[in-house]
């Protein structure tokens, strides 16, 4: 009987298996790399030139967002305040501090402050924070809970799936207006009697909800939505362009 | 198979528009242009070895390879740099806008500059000041590449040495006792017209304190004649400025008064404004032009005559007969009473001068005639003297004080000092006079011959040059100095009716330029300027009322000073001197023949006079009459060219020959060896060159591109040559026998298709206020077509939409640069524009228009062939073809109605290309955005290439280029394809901030017409509006509504965002060519109504499902 098969397919089996080998372990190690929150860079902390505490400044000093990030309401860039916003209280408290030194180094030689970016979009998102802040985002929503962070660190993935959350359902994340740097406000937070004199409720909600005790994030998020027509953009052009 | 469409034929009207000979013939080349998306080949890199393919075979291979190591995995780490001082008025990202003004020859630009983080972006028309309205040109848009030009001269040069400028003060601070001793006797400027008034006072110290010096104005396209003749018929310090908004009747003699690029933006507005029909009732007015080249103007005509340039002298005192006879008036009598017609004139159509002088006649007081700058001073007395007896002079042509130094000299002027060694030291501001001086401008003392600017330049022992470029005039100057850029130098500037505009930096200089001012201060001592001082000092001489520094602050928010006032003198014709002066000057030239033709120079409409030669959104920017890039070419009718055996693209000689004789005793002969292009509509015997190309010491892009045609050009003709028995012997053009390679866009992006563009006359509209939808058959469309294609929901509050009304479009491609600035687009080089590359979002597309079809094999030409422009983007279908074929949803549709792409999820399928019936989308062949235009060399081509050259280049482009990228638009990369987007980037901010408004209410409507595309905003006759087609007051709804309104293949069903308004052209019925002009008759129409029907049904309605309901 004549050979079917030619002699090198003898090799044949080890061949797949070890292509098959290959192929299982490429998969492992991309799912690896890739769906894991590494890949979006949650909690991505790098060291700063200045370890600038955020819970200091803002948890127990009560600074407000907007006093160093000045143009977050106005701009599409949430600004890094500039040297001289630093020095409008570190030429008189902590003068010494060796940690400050980088800024009053600045300060002296108007170099700026070479910071490490932690929340990065890629180049083709325009991504606008004054959209967002003015109509009852707050910075909690993509930031996490920065006043509580001594040290500042990526808490959410900032990736398109996660930005869509929102926009799909933007009930589930809107606040008043007056809350939106509020970081630790919560929806229990919230007087129904209260929010429903200034807000009303949604129209087809039959029961009176300034009668409820509290409200949940969902029927503030759905009363905010309807009040001010909230549509997030849902086509490529509102981040893409 | 692929299935080819077929189109429901175009009903039998017997007119024909075409883009081209190719078209008109069906040439296999023009079929290749319109049944491909992208030519063949289109994908491969030129004179590579490599096909794409076997290197995408090995660059897979070496992939697959790196990808084992798996470098570069890590995200890179980015910073984020924070001022350390707070600047004023800047928020990170926001644009902040400043008023400033572009210095022109004729006048300057008010304009309103886009600045983000202190770098300037975008330069627009300042609304508030009427000579632009808002509008810009196609010079203004580009002019903010200059500024950033990484080829502009960056160091101050001493005799080929590196110099800086404390060595240029001590230079000065030596020179200045030496020329005060003897009155600055051997001192001389030459400088451009740049009508600043700071520069004039500047220049009055200067004659107080060198009383003896020479200020010389030279400008290439600035007519001598024109200031002459306006000088003997109305007295010193006059200008004439029209007032076309009052003219019913305009008569042209070869003037282009509609080309915005001469910087006339309000004339066009006037003219434009008396074309805009809403209904089959207004009135339009009527435009004659007699010209012998196709130009804007001529475009716009309603009747348009072929006249060669040397024939206009004839033709207008054959019209000045017979308005005189007509109105019997005085002045014109005594002007043309000792004019006797030249007998070996050209003939005229005598009907069509009667009825045109009767026409002009009977709207006597608005009416007007205009005459080019450039035809000689006899014509502009003639038209004065017509205008005159038409009693015009005031209502539709007013005379404008308008001061001027009676001590300049001309160019000729100072050529004889120089000739004669009186000038020691000469500055040239500005210019470039080795490439533009008139050649031959006097004769050497000793040898008789001919001198060139050349010659004389080096008989100057020390010449100081400040510009922009280190060119052939740096060369041989002893000093070289780095000129500052408009929009890095405090300047003032008067508009061309006289307005007091100011110019204000945006940005320090960037190669450490300095400006004319700054050096004429520095020149006579004056204290060292930052700012604005020498400004200040002129603005205080306006005497601007009340508290100064409030009156300054005003002007620089404003962009102008409104308090300074503008004279009108009396318009009194003084038809005596002028009747005298024409005597003296009267010129009565041959008409041109075959064997002996005229040359015509004339500016270019993408480089004007070669100063934006290194511009290369200019040189890329198809000429909007020949569509050509890259190159001009000597442009000659469809018969001469027949006579020449020349087809486009072979080289002509063309020779001059004078009477006057060269060093060595010879006939001075002038020759030119360019690219010929057979040009529709041209007159015949005439060769019209346009200047400004050919340039050879700029920066890398403009270099080698086009031919000079200053080479040609003297001072005795410096605007058209002709054989006229005097000056010039004989003309000849030849051909060479060699072919140059030139890209024109004429043919590309090729719509097959019925009723693209549409026309009526006046009494036809009239007649038929819906011909609109008669012509294509759009109204035997089904009022809704069914479709198999799920709708987008459209369910946003704001619609968006755009309508182009082709009645005011002049073509001048202002749009078409403003796109390309606002949205980041590249230039590609001219191999790659010949192989259909070009990147321009929007295009102009140019039809010729002809009563009937030619058997060009008989010899049958369109010589009179009308022309009509047509923008043309993305039309953002509702139904676009493109978002069906999509692999990737990469293209999709937005709920406010905009055809949207994503660039980050583009795999380059091209598909969506293939598909589009508009062809308007451009694929990103290579990363022209990242790679420069460099030089290379093609084996067998003639001549030099600017060349996009590939992987092999260094990536990376020049830093100062990034730096004029706007912000708000992806810089698109290889691989991907891009489209109009109807600017998304302005809709996002508008809605952006309507909603940071909003807040707390619910209104996050955009206001009503509050921002526009950058199309829109730029064109100066409002031809394209955008806005919501949702919301019935804005303007793009009113102008939908109009019955001239029609969208394009409609009987695609693809229901396009953009719609156009069609073409009225307004001809006298008494005209001998009225029955050619403008669209079918309605008697033709509908002989052919049932052929169009028929074809119509049978087209491909079988495929569509009946149950799918619209």
């Amino acid at each position: 009987m004549a050979n079917f098969f030619p002699k090198w397919s003898n090799w044949l089996p080890l061949k797949i298996a070890v292509c098959g080998l290959v192929t299982v372990l490429g998969l492992t190690a991309a799912t690896w790399y890739y769906v894991t929150p590494k890949y979006t860079r949650i909690g991505y902390q790098p060291v700063q030139p200045v370890p600038f505490p955020h819970d200091l400044h803002v948890s127990q000093l009560g600074m407000d967002c907007r006093y160093c990030h000045s143009f977050v309401d106005v701009a599409a860039h949430s600004n890094l305040p500039n040297t001289q916003t630093c020095m409008a209280c570190h030429s008189q408290v902590q003068k010494e501090n060796p940690k400050l030194a980088p800024v009053r180094a600045s300060w002296k030689t108007g170099q700026p402050v070479d910071w490490i970016q932690i929340h990065r979009t890629p180049d083709y998102v325009f991504y606008n924070h004054s959209a967002h802040v003015n109509r009852g985002i707050s910075c909690a929503v993509c930031h996490g809970q920065i006043n509580h962070m001594p040290v500042v660190y990526q808490a959410k993935p900032h990736s398109m799936a996660w930005c869509l959350e929102c926009h799909r359902h933007p009930e589930n994340f809107l606040r008043p207006n007056d809350q939106v740097f509020n970081l630790d406000w919560k929806p229990e937070d919230v007087q129904p009697a209260e929010f429903v004199a200034r807000y009303g409720q949604p129209k087809d909600v039959s029961d009176d909800w300034s009668k409820k005790e509290k409200l949940t994030q969902r029927e503030i998020g759905q009363t905010l939505k309807e009040k001010w027509n909230v549509q997030p953009p849902l086509t490529c052009q509102g981040c893409h362009r | 198979m692929k299935r080819v469409f077929e189109h429901p034929p175009e009903k039998l009207t017997g007119r024909r528009y075409w883009r081209s000979l190719g078209e008109l013939s069906d040439t296999p080349e023009f079929r290749g242009w319109l049944e491909r998306e992208f030519p063949a080949g289109a994908a491969q890199l030129e004179g590579d070895e490599w096909s794409r393919r076997g290197f995408l075979k090995l660059m897979g291979a070496s992939m697959a390879l790196a990808g084992f190591g798996l470098n570069s995995c890590r995200r890179p780490e980015a910073h984020l740099v924070p001022f350390t001082k707070s600047v004023e008025w800047t928020i990170p990202g926001k644009p902040v806008y400043y008023a400033t003004a572009m210095p022109r020859r004729t006048g300057a630009l008010p304009l309103i500059v886009t600045t983000v983080d202190g770098r300037p972006i975008k330069l627009d028309g300042n609304p508030l000041h009427p000579a632009s309205g808002g509008a810009s040109d196609a010079f203004v848009q580009a002019s903010i590449l200059d500024l950033y030009d990484p080829a502009r001269s960056k160091r101050y040069v001493e005799k080929g040495k590196t110099s800086d400028r404390t060595a240029f003060d001590a230079y000065l601070a030596e020179l200045r006792p030496r020329l005060a001793a003897d009155g600055g006797a051997g001192l001389a400027f030459l400088v451009e017209e740049t009508h600043s008034p700071t520069r004039e006072r500047l220049r009055a110290q200067l004659e107080k304190a060198f009383p003896k010096m020479r200020w010389c104005v030279y400008d290439p396209l600035l007519s001598e004649a024109q200031s002459f003749g306006t000088q003997i018929s109305f007295g010193d310090n006059s200008r004439l400025i029209p007032r076309l908004e009052r003219a019913d009747v305009v008569l042209a003699l070869d003037s282009d008064f509609l080309d915005c690029g001469e910087g006339d933006i309000a004339s066009i507005r006037a003219f434009t404004s008396r074309r805009r029909v809403t209904s089959s009732k207004d009135t339009m007015n009527r435009l004659y032009v007699v010209e012998n080249r196709f130009t804007l103007t001529g475009a716009m005509a309603d009747h348009r005559l072929r006249v060669p340039a040397s024939q206009i002298p004839a033709f207008t005192h054959a019209l000045a007969g017979k308005i005189a006879a007509a109105t019997k008036d005085g002045g014109l009598g005594s002007v043309i009473a000792t004019l006797t017609a030249p007998p070996d004139a050209m003939h005229f159509d005598e009907q069509w001068l009667t009825e045109a002088a009767n026409d002009l006649v009977s709207k006597a007081g608005a009416s007007l005639v205009i005459a080019g700058p450039h035809q000689p001073v006899v014509v502009q007395l003639m038209v004065y003297a017509i205008n005159g007896a038409l009693k015009n002079l005031g209502s539709t042509l007013i005379v404008r004080e308008f001061a001027r130094n009676p001590r300049t000299n001309s160019v000729l002027q100072l050529a004889s000092e120089m000739n004669a060694g009186r000038v020691k030291q000469l500055f040239i501001l500005g210019g470039d006079p080795v490439y533009n001086a008139p050649r031959a401008l006097t004769e050497d003392p000793n040898s008789k011959g001919a001198l060139d600017w050349v010659d004389l330049q080096k008989k100057v022992p020390k010449v100081v040059r400040l510009a922009h470029y280190e060119d052939a005039t740096s060369a041989l100057s002893q000093w070289h100095i780095p000129a500052a850029h408009y929009l890095e130098s405090w300047g003032d500037a008067l508009t061309s009716e006289g307005g007091y505009l100011a110019i204000q930096p945006m940005i320090l200089p960037l190669y450490g330029g300095i400006s004319e001012i700054e050096l004429l201060n520095a020149l006579l001592g004056g204290p060292k300027v930052e700012g604005p001082e020498l400004l200040q000092e002129t603005f205080r001489a306006t005497a601007p009322p009340g508290d100064l520094a409030s009156a300054w602050s005003t002007m620089l928010r404003d962009g102008f000073a409104a308090h300074v006032p503008l004279r009108d003198k009396a318009p009194a014709f003084n038809g005596n001197s002028a009747g005298g002066v024409a005597h003296t000057l009267w010129i009565s030239t041959p008409a041109p023949t075959p064997d002996s033709p005229e040359v015509v120079l004339v500016r270019s409409y993408t480089l004007d006079d070669g100063r934006y030669a290194n511009n290369g959104w200019l040189q890329e920017l198809p000429d909007p009459v020949t569509k050509l890039t890259w190159d001009n070419a000597a442009q000659i009718s469809p018969a001469y060219a027949r006579h020449l055996n020349v087809n486009t693209g072979d080289l002509v000689r063309v020779t001059v020959t004078e009477t006057r004789l060269d060093r060595q005793g010879r006939p001075l002969q002038r020759e030119l060896v360019i690219a010929a292009i057979v040009a529709p509509g041209h007159a015949d015997n005439s060769v019209t060159i346009p200047l400004g190309h050919g340039r050879k010491h700029t920066g890398p892009v403009g270099e080698d591109t086009g031919f000079n045609g200053y080479l040609l050009r003297t001072s005795s003709n410096p605007h058209f040559i002709v054989a006229d028995g005097k000056g010039i012997k004989s003309v000849s053009v030849t051909k060479t026998g060699g072919t140059y390679p030139l890209a024109t866009t004429q043919e590309h992006w090729s719509i097959e298709g019925r009723g693209l563009v549409r026309e009526a006359t006046l009494d036809h509209y009239r007649e038929e206020s819906d011909f609109v939808q008669r012509i294509a058959g759009d109204e035997e469309l089904p009022a809704k077509l069914p479709t198999l294609y799920t709708h987008p929901p459209l369910t946003a509050a704001q619609q968006w939409g755009m309508a182009v009304d082709l009645n005011v479009c002049t073509g001048c491609s202002a749009c078409v640069v403003a796109c390309q600035s606002e949205n980041n687009i590249p230039i590609v080089g001219k191999l790659q524009v010949s192989h259909g590359r070009a990147m321009h979002w929007m295009r102009i597309d140019r039809y010729f228009a002809s009563a009937k079809s030619f058997n060009q094999d008989k010899g049958q030409f369109p010589e009179n062939a009308e022309m009509v422009h047509q923008p043309m983007m993305c039309q953002h279908c509702e139904n676009a073809p493109c978002e069906t074929v999509c692999p990737v949803n990469a293209t999709v549709h937005s709920e406010d109605g905009l055809n949207v792409m994503a660039y980050n999820r583009c795999i380059g399928t091209r598909y969506c290309a293939n598909n589009c019936p508009f062809k308007v989308r451009r694929f990103n062949f290579f990363d022209y955005n990242q790679r420069p235009i460099g030089k290379k060399k093609i084996a067998g081509a003639f001549g030099v290439y600017q060349e996009y050259l590939g992987p092999l280049t260094t990536k990376g482009a020049p830093d100062s280029t990034k730096l004029q990228k706007n912000p708000n638009v992806t810089v698109r990369m290889r691989g991907v394809m891009e489209k109009c987007t109807y600017c998304v980037q302005r809709i996002e901010e508008a809605k952006i901030s309507a909603h940071v408004r909003a807040g707390e209410s619910s209104n996050t409507l955009i206001p009503h017409d509050s921002f526009t595309t950058a199309c829109a905003q730029a064109c100066p006759t409002e031809a394209i509006v955008f806005g919501d087609i949702k919301d019935p007051e804005s303007r793009v709804s009113k102008m939908k509504k109009q019955d001239r309104n029609y969208r394009l293949l409609e009987y695609l069903n693809v229901n396009t965002r953009t719609s156009y308004l069609a073409r009225i052209r307004n001809p006298n019925p008494k005209m001998p060519d009225a029955g050619a002009i403008a669209v079918a008759s309605p008697s033709e129409h509908a002989s052919d109504e049932s052929k169009g029907k028929h074809n119509f049904e049978s087209h491909d309605q079988g495929a569509l499902n009946p149950e799918e309901k619209p």
